[in-house]
């Protein structure tokens, strides 16, 4: 990706007097520096989440799901909402990183890679969801095609749970082979400035040998659009599998056409407001605010504020639906969804999925890094409340108002959760502090075509 | 297998004195082993890598993994016959004819009998057997780990030869002192123990014989003594009844001993257009109650009075015209009585001998041929002034002895203290019983006695018609009956088998044979037959005393559950968590209150975060007696009156879990269930209820329980698929055209081999639960306890829905949705929706998995582990599911049970799947599911390949009606018919295409192999 001819009134993507090797000192600096007090706390905070939310799996696994609050017309909640939750905010690092690069959006350069670990990180937890939630766990080879003894018995390839495990599963390999091809350079780049042998030998292992040979980049560009070609059709098809959980079964609020092109807007809309939460701290802590921009920050918003509104009219129509359906069934469904015993829920729901990005007109208000940071912490609590919301309220009250009943979490439900919560930033910080966290190679590429001192030096200062 | 085949192996064998052949033979190894070279070879030997202490490290390895090789899990054995029985074929069940009489329940049976284990109880239909949810439930209190396993003596253990010696001294002493001896029991309606009682008079003199109900009949055996001669109860054959009126029977629950839902269900399926009409007239919310086509909420004063009005207008040609509607509703009953003549009857659960006088009278003035006053029955024998008087004598220190059998009075009577008094002045008290219950801890001698399945007897439950009990298992514990005791207390050396098989031959079999009438467990005698005589009683002075009988503004109506009946078998746990057919709550009794007392009160019901029910709690004060109860807002209750129920809040000899609710008994003053002069007060705190349905109205559903006119019904100008019994209609290509006839799938051909089908009759089922408790036996359904029930994860693979309505019927629910136009109006009309109405219309629906042909469980498990069998049925591999829960998302009947914890062999639900000894009564032909698997309804299976095996066998095809689920032969109102569709003989085939039947949300595509029938409600009013 050489350098291309950029307008001049377009804002640089790369601030400040940044040079090649101001590049390679800035994105190498976390790595090579020493860990902060608090990285630290954070660290511990996350950790001890995590060995709690361990806990309370092995707790589960060791009695058995009662220990959970479901019942018997209640049969998912929390760790299916947990799941698409998870699978939802991993759908923004292959939009950043795949779609983005087939449109040539340069400004995905400054995220795509923090973008894409927030992706594979997510999927892992969103993946061990569907796993726990198993009766029987120690079983849960059944549900792969695998070549057995027990004659015709296969896997029921109608079956939804089972196209979620394809999609999941392709979903985390292709991503994380794009982000490692990604990261391929950059680890190069650590691994030549690594002073210690034991670090220069780990890079190195890491880097699978990069030497930078133009062969090498020629190589490294095609796979990157390769893979970009992969990545794009899942970055809707994974979401769309996940919709068909429910959109394919018969049980009104579930049954719902509407549901993959819904979803996929809602998992766009809740990745980008993660990658705003990780980012905004991340830029700071780290010392990144000269590739990640404001400008960054406010595309992202435009996003969040677009796919908000995508969804916002998902569930407007969901409601006239349901109203010129004429059926019965269908109408008590969503009336009991925004009026029933979870309307605190759908109100969670609609105010902050709705509502807060609408705020994003703003020109004031999405350039506020505050207001960003706040809008995309909402927006993560309110596409929880909706998948909570289409699972336990379509469940609760369905055909039969004699099986009718509420759900109500246990304390291992709640730990669950925040153990993987616990475990992202494990992982994520853990990540910010050994991983080149931008995909400096490729910024360095746009270096002179979009940084601050380059756009200066051509075009003089406009401002 | 051995085989004859000689392979050739090389050319050479051709030659027949071939050298190398022959030195091939002799030699094994054609070639030398090199030992020698190998170990002659010093300098090779020690130049080779492995050393001594390698040599020893593999030698260690090897034993150390040899020995671990060889250990194993722990062994459980399985001890094959030496000798086997003759009668015993591991893998097939025995079936055994006998009798339960356990002084509250009274039915032939049929008992299963797997490898010498009873496990399930079955009515015995060529005896007109019945059975209901106790009687079902029985055969889990044989296995019960509470019972008591040898005789006592204050406490201490005693030999039965020790026990014998010092009672009939101490007996002897008595008689010689010329104490009386008192032989207080239950209901004894056995003809052979009756005649050991009076053998024992013989023998000690001065024995008086007190039998004593629980439950007390005994005003409607002092009224039918009076007009009849005899004190015994009249048999009501509900089929003949055009017209039923009852004013606080709840004859479909335990009133006058139950048993009536099979004739009452047959009058109640419309035939050639005709169905009988059931007025109610009652305080509580009864079983029967909520299967009447009219109910009217009369408190219990109010009923006396309803009585007297109805006696009035049938008998006086009374009427009255006062315009209340409890007048109104009594003047149209009275002259539907009378338009029926002699198809009309009265019932009445009032317990004063005036009122059942009344009802009698009303009956013969009708010339009613439904009340049958010769076969009558002796299932209710109990005599309260008897009792009472026994009482006065045993603190008066007038009773030498008091002999306790069949009866836990401690428990049970109202004025217990006076009786445990009384106990402690008699020079001997002895009491028989197979519980650690209250009595047998409160008397010198407790002698344990076996369950009726380890024991003989006779019973005569109907005049002239005789039930023998025979044992189906050994004694479990060093039990002996009580009847054996007589026996050896009386000086005798015969066993009580040969009594009883000597006094059966001498008295009862007239020259027929023994064995047959055993097999049978019945024997009619013709001998017996005589007609009843008629006595003059004067009708008026009793209708001017009962009038008398004065209420009070709020009045207590006492009923038994038909869960746990009278109490007796509190600690079994299919009967605890059998949810009350009306209330739908497990493991309690509560007050049942209307729901304006309760408002006046202050009391409520609220639902926590998880749904499950919570009730104030209220103190109850009736003469002088008080306890804390938690308040239950019921649908129907008269205002004014309160319900409680029996049975409950026995500790005595119960496991922790089962010690539920509170014990009512003491309110029972008088052996009166209504009792006037209630006082409540609220007070602090709230109690927990386990309710299995949480809401209570249909929503205005209607196509879940469709309902009709009789009226409607025999319009035969109607079109049943567009009126009454509407088909839902989807648009195709622009046409109407019935959703059934739309499908996505490619359609099997179902019409090869056997294809099962399962019809309910909603004008059948009266909602009485035998079948919950059948299939609870037959599939190893696991108990769950009270609190899990309250987190809404019963077990149950059937269940009775219950639905009140929110209008006076259901119909109007449905007027009420259609009317609710518009967003707002749509929501009021839901919210309306969700409160039932005063008075409510009842509904009840069994529910289980409906084995949809296009089962939307099936497409969605993941690893196949649900999928359809060729007969129709919807199949759970258990071994193969993992546990995902999507399938029971998808259901849209919610018949999916997740064993969400381990159950069987885990403290933590210590009931009978935890206890060696609970575990005997387990089904060996269904498996025990292990935690994290989904269960459901198999539409038994087991049952069915038996009986294709059978036929198979035989060398028969399957014979006509011959296929039956559990629920099916539990059903002795023939709600429910099981069959095999593609056998045009089959009862079940024409019931599925009845203009009746109908499947349970048939819009959603399923195609159920469950057939519903429409409910048709009587509404004629004259």
């Amino acid at each position: 990706m050489s350098s291309h001819y950029e307008a001049p009134i377009r804002r640089p993507l790369i601030d400040g007097d940044k040079s090649y090797h101001d590049i390679s000192v800035d994105v190498a600096a976390p790595v090579e520096g020493k860990a902060n007090k608090l990285w630290w706390i954070a660290f511990s905070i996350a950790l001890t989440a995590f060995l709690w939310g361990i806990g309370c799996i092995v707790y589960t696994i060791g009695t058995g799901i009662g220990v959970w609050g479901l019942n018997k017309t209640v049969g998912w909640a929390w760790d299916i909402t947990n799941f698409v939750w998870w699978v939802g905010i991993g759908h923004a690092g292959t939009l950043i990183s795949a779609v983005l690069l087939l449109f040539r959006q340069k400004w995905r350069m400054g995220i795509n890679r923090s973008a894409e670990a927030m992706t594979i990180f997510s999927v892992i937890q969103a993946g061990l969801f569907p796993v726990i939630h198993m009766g029987r766990v120690w079983n849960a080879h059944f549900v792969l095609p695998l070549p057995n003894q027990f004659g015709t018995l296969w896997t029921n390839f109608n079956s939804p749970l089972l196209w979620d495990v394809f999609a999941i599963s392709t979903y985390l390999s292709v991503s994380l082979v794009f982000w490692w091809t990604g990261l391929l350079p950059d680890f190069a780049m650590l691994r030549d400035r690594a002073i210690r042998p034991f670090q220069k030998k780990i890079y190195g292992l890491l880097s699978f040998g990069w030497t930078g040979r133009a062969k090498d980049w020629q190589r490294f560009e095609e796979v990157s659009l390769v893979l970009a070609g992969l990545a794009t059709p899942l970055v809707l098809s994974v979401h769309t599998i996940v919709s068909f959980d429910f959109a394919t079964s018969v049980i009104p609020g579930w049954h719902t056409t509407i549901f993959p092109p819904y979803f996929v807007a809602g998992a766009v809309f809740s990745g980008f407001a993660m990658v705003n939460t990780l980012l905004i701290i991340m830029r700071k802590v780290s010392n990144l605010e000269a590739y990640i921009t404001e400008q960054h920050i406010e595309l992202m918003n435009i996003v969040i504020m677009i796919t908000g509104s995508i969804v916002g009219c998902a569930y407007i129509t969901e409601l006239f639906i349901a109203w010129y359906s004429g059926v019965e069934y269908e109408q008590y469904a969503f009336l009991n969804r925004a009026t029933g015993p979870y309307w605190w829920a759908y109100l969670f729901m609609m105010s902050c999925n709705v509502f807060s990005p609408q705020f994003m007109w703003f020109k004031r208000l999405r350039t506020s890094i505050t207001f960003s940071f706040i809008i995309s912490i909402v927006v993560n609590i309110g596409m929880w409340f909706e998948r909570f919301v289409i699972i336990v309220t379509s469940l609760h009250r369905d055909y039969l108002p004699s099986s009718w009943t509420m759900f109500s979490p246990t304390f291992v439900d709640i730990g669950i959760f925040i153990g993987t919560i616990g475990f992202f930033f494990v992982l994520f910080l853990l990540y910010a502090r050994t991983f080149p966290v931008i995909a400096q190679a490729e910024v360095k590429s746009i270096l002179k075509s979009s940084g601050e001192k380059y756009k200066k030096l051509r075009y003089g200062n406009h401002e | 297998m051995a085989s004859n085949k000689k392979y050739w192996k090389s050319v050479e064998e051709l030659n027949e004195n071939s050298a190398i052949v022959d030195t091939l033979k002799h030699n094994e190894f054609p070639e030398e082993i090199p030992t020698d070279l190998f170990l002659g070879d010093k300098k090779n030997l020690e130049a080779t890598s492995t050393t001594r202490r390698d040599f020893l490290k593999y030698v260690g390895f090897t034993t150390a993994a040899v020995t671990l090789a060889s250990c194993e899990g722990p062994v459980v054995k399985s001890i094959p016959y030496i000798i086997k029985p003759n009668d015993i074929i591991p893998g097939v069940a025995e079936y055994y004819a006998t009798t339960i009489a356990d002084g509250f329940d009274f039915a032939n049976v049929l008992v299963k009998v797997r490898e010498g284990r009873p496990i399930k109880i079955e009515p015995n239909k060529d005896a007109n057997g019945a059975t209901n949810a106790r009687v079902q439930a029985s055969v889990l209190s044989l296995y019960d780990s509470h019972r008591l396993k040898g005789p006592k003596a204050n406490s201490a253990e005693i030999s039965w030869n020790e026990a014998d010696q010092q009672i009939i001294a101490k007996l002897n002493e008595i008689k010689a002192a010329g104490l009386p001896i008192a032989v207080l029991t239950g209901t004894i309606a056995s003809p052979s123990t009756k005649k050991l009682i009076a053998k024992l008079n013989e023998t000690f003199e001065n024995v008086a014989h007190v039998e004593y109900d629980a439950v007390s009949e005994s005003a409607a055996l002092d009224a039918f003594e009076l007009m009849y001669g005899t004190r015994a109860l009249p048999d009501y054959h509900l089929e003949k009844a055009e017209v039923i009126v009852s004013v606080g029977a709840d004859f479909l629950g335990n009133w006058q001993g139950g048993g009536f839902e099979a004739g009452y269900s047959k009058g109640r399926v419309p035939t050639n257009g005709k169905m009988s009409r059931h007025i109610q007239f009652e305080s509580n919310m009864s079983l029967s109650g909520a299967n009447a086509d009219k109910r009217m909420m009369v408190k219990p004063s109010e009923q006396i009075q309803t009585l007297i009005k109805l006696y009035q207008a049938v008998v006086n040609g009374v009427v009255s015209t006062e315009s209340t509607p409890l007048n109104v509703a009594i003047q149209k009953a009275a002259a539907q009585l009378k338009t029926a003549g002699s198809k009309g009857i009265v019932l009445t659960g009032i317990q004063e001998k005036n009122a059942q006088i009344l009802a009698l009278a009303i009956n013969k003035a009708l010339n009613s041929e439904v009340l049958d006053v010769s076969a009558t029955k002796n299932i209710r024998k109990g005599n309260d002034a008897d009792v009472a008087q026994l009482i006065a004598d045993m603190n008066e220190g007038k009773i030498g002895a008091v002999i306790i059998y069949n009866s836990n009075p401690v428990y049970t009577l109202p004025n217990s203290a006076a009786f445990v008094e009384g106990l402690k002045k008699v020079k001997l008290s002895v009491a028989f019983s197979m519980q650690d219950n209250e009595t047998a801890n409160a008397v010198q001698y407790t002698l344990a006695t076996p369950h009726y399945l380890e024991s003989w007897g006779d019973v005569e439950i109907k005049k002239g018609q005789f039930s023998l009990i025979q044992p189906t298992i050994k004694t479990l514990f060093n039990t002996r009956q009580f009847q054996d005791s007589l026996l050896a207390w009386t000086g005798s050396t015969a066993t009580y088998y040969d009594f009883l098989k000597e006094t059966w031959n001498a008295e009862i079999l007239g020259g027929k044979s023994w064995n047959q009438a055993l097999h049978d467990g019945v024997f009619t005698s013709d001998a017996a037959q005589s007609s009843a005589i008629s006595l003059e009683v004067d009708v008026e002075t009793a209708a001017t005393e009962l009038e008398a009988v004065k209420g009070s503004d709020l009045e207590l109506e006492l009923y038994v559950k038909i869960g746990l009946g009278d109490g007796q078998m509190a600690n079994n746990p299919w009967l605890q968590e059998f949810p009350d057919p009306i209330t739908r709550t497990s493991w309690d009794n509560y007050l049942t209150m209307s729901k304006a007392d309760a408002i006046a009160l202050g009391a409520v019901n609220n639902h926590v975060a998880n749904g499950a029910l919570n009730g104030s709690l209220v103190e109850l004060t009736v003469n002088g007696v008080s306890e804390i109860l938690p308040v239950l807002i019921q649908p129907g209750q008269a205002k004014g009156s309160l319900g409680l129920a029996l049975g409950y809040g026995r500790k005595q000899g119960l496991k922790a879990e089962m010690q539920t609710g509170k014990n009512a008994y003491p309110f029972y003053k008088d052996f009166k269930n209504f009792q006037p002069n209630v006082t409540l007060k609220l007070s602090a705190g709230e109690h927990e209820f386990a309710c299995v349905q949480l809401q209570n109205t249909l929503m205005g559903r209607g196509d879940i329980i469709k309902e009709t006119t009789l009226e409607t019904y025999n319009d035969n100008s109607l079109d049943p698929k567009h009126t009454w019994n509407k088909l839902p209609m989807v648009s195709l290509d622009h046409n109407e055209v019935e959703a059934t006839s739309v499908d996505l799938w490619e359609s099997f051909d179902r019409s090869i081999g056997h294809h099962f089908n399962l019809s309910i009759d909603l004008n059948a089922c009266s909602g009485c639960g035998a079948c919950v408790i059948a299939c609870h036996a037959e599939n190893n359904v696991p108990v769950v306890g009270k609190a899990e029930i309250r987190r809404s994860r019963d077990m149950h693979w059937l269940r009775i829905d219950r639905y009140y309505s929110h209008e006076e019927d259901f119909e109007g629910d449905n007027e009420v949705k259609e009317n609710g136009k518009g967003a707002m109006g749509f929501k009021k009309a839901m919210d309306a929706l969700e409160d039932p109405s005063e008075n409510p219309s009842v509904a009840f629906q069994p529910v289980m998995c409906q084995h949809c042909n296009h089962a939307p469980c099936e497409t969605v498990c993941p690893v196949a582990a649900t999928s359809h069998g060729r007969q129709g049925q919807n199949q759970m591999a258990y071994n193969r599911c993992v546990g995902t829960r999507y399938c029971a998302n998808n259901c849209p009947y919610k018949v999916r049970r997740f064993n969400w914890f381990e159950y069987p062999n885990n403290s933590k639900f210590d009931y009978h799947m935890n206890d060696d000894l609970g575990k005997m009564v387990l089904n060996p032909d269904v498996v025990v599911r292990s935690r994290g698997v989904m269960e459901k309804c198999s539409m038994c299976i087991q049952m069915t390949q038996a009986t294709i095996l059978k036929a198979k066998k035989e060398g028969r095809p399957v014979n006509t009606n011959e296929f039956e689920t559990a629920c099916s032969n539990a059903c002795t109102a023939g709600a429910m018919v099981f069959g095999d569709v593609n056998k045009q003989e089959d009862t079940v085939k024409s019931l599925a295409e009845d203009k009746r039947a109908y499947h349970l949300l048939e819009h959603v595509g399923t195609k159920p192999n469950v057939v519903y029938h429409v409910k048709v409600r009587n509404t004629q009013e004259a």
